[in-house]
């Protein structure tokens, strides 16, 4: 039976966690509260996003428990309790209705992959066992099993259950669901990218790992559907598209504690199994900080350029916490960009920034007056100007043919100098430094031929690595920490 | 009625450089392949890209093989297609010109479910006397050819086999159970054929079949006479190669495997393209696989032993033995391995706002033809400190060769590196300051990865020992 509050924005919130990978309490208050104040309609603990698989019986009580003391009333609190046995998830609903909680979001069992009968029994016993409102949950690309939705057209039959979070994005099923179902318990979209699609076709509201994030983003896309302003809700949807897609599908808790920790919400580290660059990739983690940058939730602050000992200049720049204030040395300064998709189409570039009277200035004449054959170096030019700072672009694998000539010199370069510019534009490079050159060691593959990938490739990758050689980043503690599980790609004989 | 067994050579349709049947190549491949004691010939399947000749085109095909062949082995007639019509017609052709049985594929693109199958097959069978051979091929078709069908397909008289190329062992075993005794069950994909067999199947349709048929007949042989360890080595020795030909280049790496066995059987038509689904260093890894094999003869020659001193050889990067000695620069060398998988590396350290920093850069940037140098990373987006460039010592001619010295080779180079900097064999205080650089001299044809990769680990870590844990 539908209750009247379940619909709007409601985050699946992460768990943070602390040094020691224990749970944050301090900030899992925090980040309660900045989703309150952006306006949504309900939290919820301990869901996929939440890492509940990662959490002890005990743990997930205390996180519900926590958010629910937290949340004062303000909002409602849908407590993440499924499991893959049943007893568990009844141990844990009967918890989770003991200390007030408002709703369970049941993830349908997992792992062994029961039969309909099985999933049915499943939620009824759940049903059973409580009087709190039930919100059955499918995500078959976590659990391996589809809630059929005949089902889901049964169990809307049972008194406390109230809704189901459809995570699949799969829409034939999710429009199978209005079919059956519509009016009569709420239906929730719970997949990112499909969101205002899923709104639009009759959706009652929306759990989203991205809602940690961009709750008021959602918000004002939920209330545009709801004002019949379908094309501004469309045109949202489609600026926050890449955001979204990383969090739905490269790593859930990890993107998303990724993006926190870069707007200064410090939420730790997702728990192991999940590790950055592994299910999300390390370019994806950049992607998602420039996204960030673009709707404005990575903050501005001063960072000083020391380009020479009797030059210092100013920039105000986005910055995450890992960014220093104080870049010093501008001797030589290396980065490394590395972008895809498509094999044919990665771009990777070695960057060398540094000042014009220094090694990075005289490899650059020197270069110039004396190209290697295969490998002409070209200042990056756009629309027949040079871009500033000045930057020489060398292609790494000798050029045979005329098709690779053209794929270095005009599509990748096309990247690589808008790459310059938006940097510049975003204080990431300082404007005012004329002292500075840049050479960019541009790997186009010979098999390339998909020019609109190269050059957004090289533009992705000419952005990283002007972060990385500007910051320094990889630091070297990052370096430490990840040595020991770096798979290279080429490492493993076909 | 015919009983296929053995092992059957699914041809590839040679094509002349206009992208015609190339005639002459085909005879010329039929007679190799024969000569080699395959059992029999199976033109026009998938690796004969039956899906981009005409109608026209598959009918001289057969015509051609029935001819060259003259009865010496059978011929099997790939007249598989989308639509029931069009199989009746092929099929109905190869009866007409000699062909001795045929090849059906399962029907694909539009799903035709079990009944439209099983009706498809039901047809056919009917519609001719000759054997026919049934084909699953999930992979191409996308949908499975139900076990339940087969089973009843079983039951017709000219029905007398089934070709599995799924490589999904349970389906086979399950083809095995329920079928096996009334049919022949043929295994067509090259990875799993020594289970196959092992387990009851009566033969093998395989695309690499083209290349060493006579190691499948001896492996065929050995399994048919129980000598299952001789099998079991042979499936072995020829794994990375069939799987490249299964999972990374189809009909495009027969082919090109072809042709460096100097048969002229031409490109694929599009939109197969070289450097697509068989990539520039797969092609490679292919070449020194068939020399592995003795297909082809091997190019190895061991990695010189330098002559010029240690502080002698970063001359090509403007560093000279006095500036070694003036700066105090650090040099170092390991080497660890043996033959093929040999490695040696040569570093050279210093402060990178000096002349290291320069040569560094200098070998970056301005590398010469072949020995084209990057910035050591473990993984991309990991570069490491002190930042550490990796020169190729020895000329790099192809893209696998890269893809060697920057995979393996180079996150070798980097693990060792930062190995250093955690146990303080390279000072903490220096990783922000310094430039590495390293010559890597690695044997052109090494392919062993795995082994590589340590030995490149180990000649790292030894040239770092030597170059921080000296007294200079």
């Amino acid at each position: 039976m539908k209750i009247s509050w379940l619909k709007g924005v409601m985050p699946a919130v992460v768990t943070p966690f602390d040094d020691n990978f224990e749970v944050d309490e301090a900030a899992l208050r925090n980040l309660i509260d900045f989703v309150i104040d952006k306006g949504v309609t309900a939290v919820v603990p301990c869901g996929s996003t939440g890492e509940f698989t990662s959490m002890s019986i005990e743990e997930r009580k205390k996180v519900i428990e926590i958010t629910v003391n937290q949340a004062k009333g303000r909002v409602k609190v849908i407590a993440g309790t499924g499991d893959a046995g049943t007893d568990a998830a009844i141990e844990m609903t009967k918890y989770a209705e003991k200390i007030g909680a408002d709703a369970a979001l049941i993830v349908s069992p997992f792992y062994l992959k029961p039969t309909d009968k099985e999933i049915f029994e499943h939620y009824k016993k759940i049903a059973e066992s409580t009087s709190l409102p039930i919100i059955l949950y499918n995500i078959p690309q976590v659990t391996g099993v589809e809630i059929p939705w005949w089902v889901v057209e049964g169990l809307a039959d049972v008194e406390n259950i109230v809704g189901i979070k459809d995570s699949s994005g799969n829409m034939p099923y999710m429009m199978a669901l209005f079919e059956k179902v519509f009016g009569k318990i709420s239906i929730i979209c719970g997949h990112d990218e499909i969101a205002t699609a899923a709104l639009a076709a009759g959706a009652d509201g929306l759990i989203l790992a991205s809602a940690n994030v961009i709750p008021d983003i959602w918000i004002e896309i939920y209330n545009l559907i709801l004002e019949g302003k379908r094309e501004e809700a469309f045109a949202i949807q489609r600026k926050i598209q890449t955001l979204v897609r990383i969090i739905a599908r490269r790593g859930g808790a990890l993107a998303v504690k990724a993006a926190l920790n870069m707007m200064g919400i410090n939420v730790g580290k997702a728990r192991r199994p999940l590790m950055k660059g592994g299910a999300l990739p390390y370019e994806d983690e950049e992607l998602m900080r420039i996204h960030l940058e673009i709707l404005g939730k990575i903050p501005k602050r001063t960072v000083m350029f020391k380009i020479k000992p009797e030059k210092i200049v100013e920039s105000e720049t986005y910055a995450i916490p890992e960014t220093p204030t104080k870049v010093n040395d501008f001797s030589l300064r290396i980065g490394e960009g590395f972008a895809s998709p498509s094999t044919a189409e990665i771009a990777h570039i070695d960057l060398a920034l540094g000042v014009k009277d220094g090694p990075v200035g005289k490899i650059f004449q020197e270069t110039l007056k004396n190209p290697k054959p295969g490998h002409k170096p070209v200042v990056v030019k756009i629309d027949g100007k040079e871009v500033k700072p000045y930057t020489l672009l060398v292609p790494t694998v000798r050029i045979t043919t005329a098709q690779q000539e053209k794929f270095v010199y005009e599509y990748a370069m096309k990247g690589v100098a808008k790459a310059i510019i938006d940097s510049v534009k975003h204080g990431i490079l300082p404007s005012k430094a004329d002292d500075l050159v840049m050479i960019a060691h541009v790997f186009v593959h010979p098999t390339a031929s998909n020019p609109k990938r190269v050059e957004k490739n090289n533009y992705k990758a000419m952005r990283y690595a002007i972060r990385k050689a500007i910051e320094g980043r990889p630091t070297l503690n990052e370096l430490l920490e990840r040595k020991d599980s770096a798979r290279h790609p080429f490492k493993y004989t076909p | 009625m015919f009983q296929p067994k053995g092992v059957y050579t699914a041809l590839v349709t040679p094509y002349t450089k206009n992208n015609e049947v190339n005639e002459k190549v085909l005879r010329e491949l039929i007679n190799f392949l024969i000569e080699k004691g395959v059992s029999g010939l199976v033109p026009v399947g998938t690796t004969g890209e039956f899906v981009y000749l005409s109608e026209e085109e598959r009918k001289r095909i057969i015509e051609i093989v029935v001819d060259e062949v003259n009865g010496r082995v059978p011929v099997i007639a790939g007249t598989g297609a989308s639509s029931t019509l069009s199989a009746l017609r092929l099929t109905k052709y190869a009866e007409d010109v000699g062909a001795d049985a045929v090849l059906v594929v399962a029907p694909y693109y539009l799903r035709a479910a079990d009944k439209g199958d099983f009706q498809h097959f039901y047809e056919l069978a009917n519609s001719t006397s000759l054997p026919i051979i049934l084909y699953n091929i999930p992979q191409c078709t996308g949908g499975i050819l139900r076990r339940e069908v087969v089973e009843d397909l079983a039951e017709l008289e000219n029905i007398v086999g089934i070709k599995d190329s799924s490589g999904n062992m349970p389906y086979l075993m399950e083809l095995l159970e329920k079928v096996g005794d009334r049919i022949s069950v043929l295994v067509g994909y090259d990875e799993v054929v020594l289970p196959a067999l092992a387990s009851g199947a009566r033969g093998m349709i395989l695309a690499s079949a083209n290349i060493i048929p006579d190691i499948w007949v001896k492996l065929y042989e050995a399994v048919t006479r129980g000598d299952l360890e001789t099998a079991r080595s042979i499936q072995m020795s020829i794994q990375k190669l069939v799987r490249i030909f299964c999972r990374h280049g189809g009909n495009v790496a027969v082919k090109e495997a072809l042709k460096m066995m100097n048969f002229d059987v031409g490109k694929s038509r599009r939109p197969l393209v070289k450097g697509g689904i068989l990539s520039p260093e797969v092609r490679e890894e292919l070449r020194l696989e068939l020399e592995k094999l003795g297909i082809l003869q091997s190019k190895f020659s061991a990695v010189e032993t330098p002559s010029k001193s240690l502080q002698e050889r970063f001359e090509d990067l403007n560093i000279k033995t006095e500036t070694i000695m003036r700066e105090k620069l650090k040099v170092g060398e390991g080497s660890a391995g043996q033959g093929v998988t040999f490695v040696r590396i040569d570093l050279l350290a210093g402060p990178k706002d000096g002349p290291v920093g320069e040569a560094w850069l200098r070998g970056l940037i301005n590398a010469a033809p072949g020995h084209e140098a990057v910035s050591v990373v473990v993984e991309p987006n990991l570069m490491v400190k002190p930042i550490t460039l990796e020169i190729p010592g020895i000329e790099v001619k192809n893209l696998r060769q890269s893809s060697i010295l920057f995979g393996p080779i180079q996150s070798a180079i980097g693990k060792a590196v930062l190995d250093a900097v955690e146990n303080n064999i390279i000072p903490k205080e220096l990783v922000e300051t310094y430039a590495l650089i390293t010559k890597v001299s690695v044997n052109p044809e090494a392919s062993d990865r795995r082994v590589l990769y340590i030995n490149a680990y180990r000649a790292t870590s030894n040239a770092i020992k030597q170059a921080f844990g000296g007294s200079n």
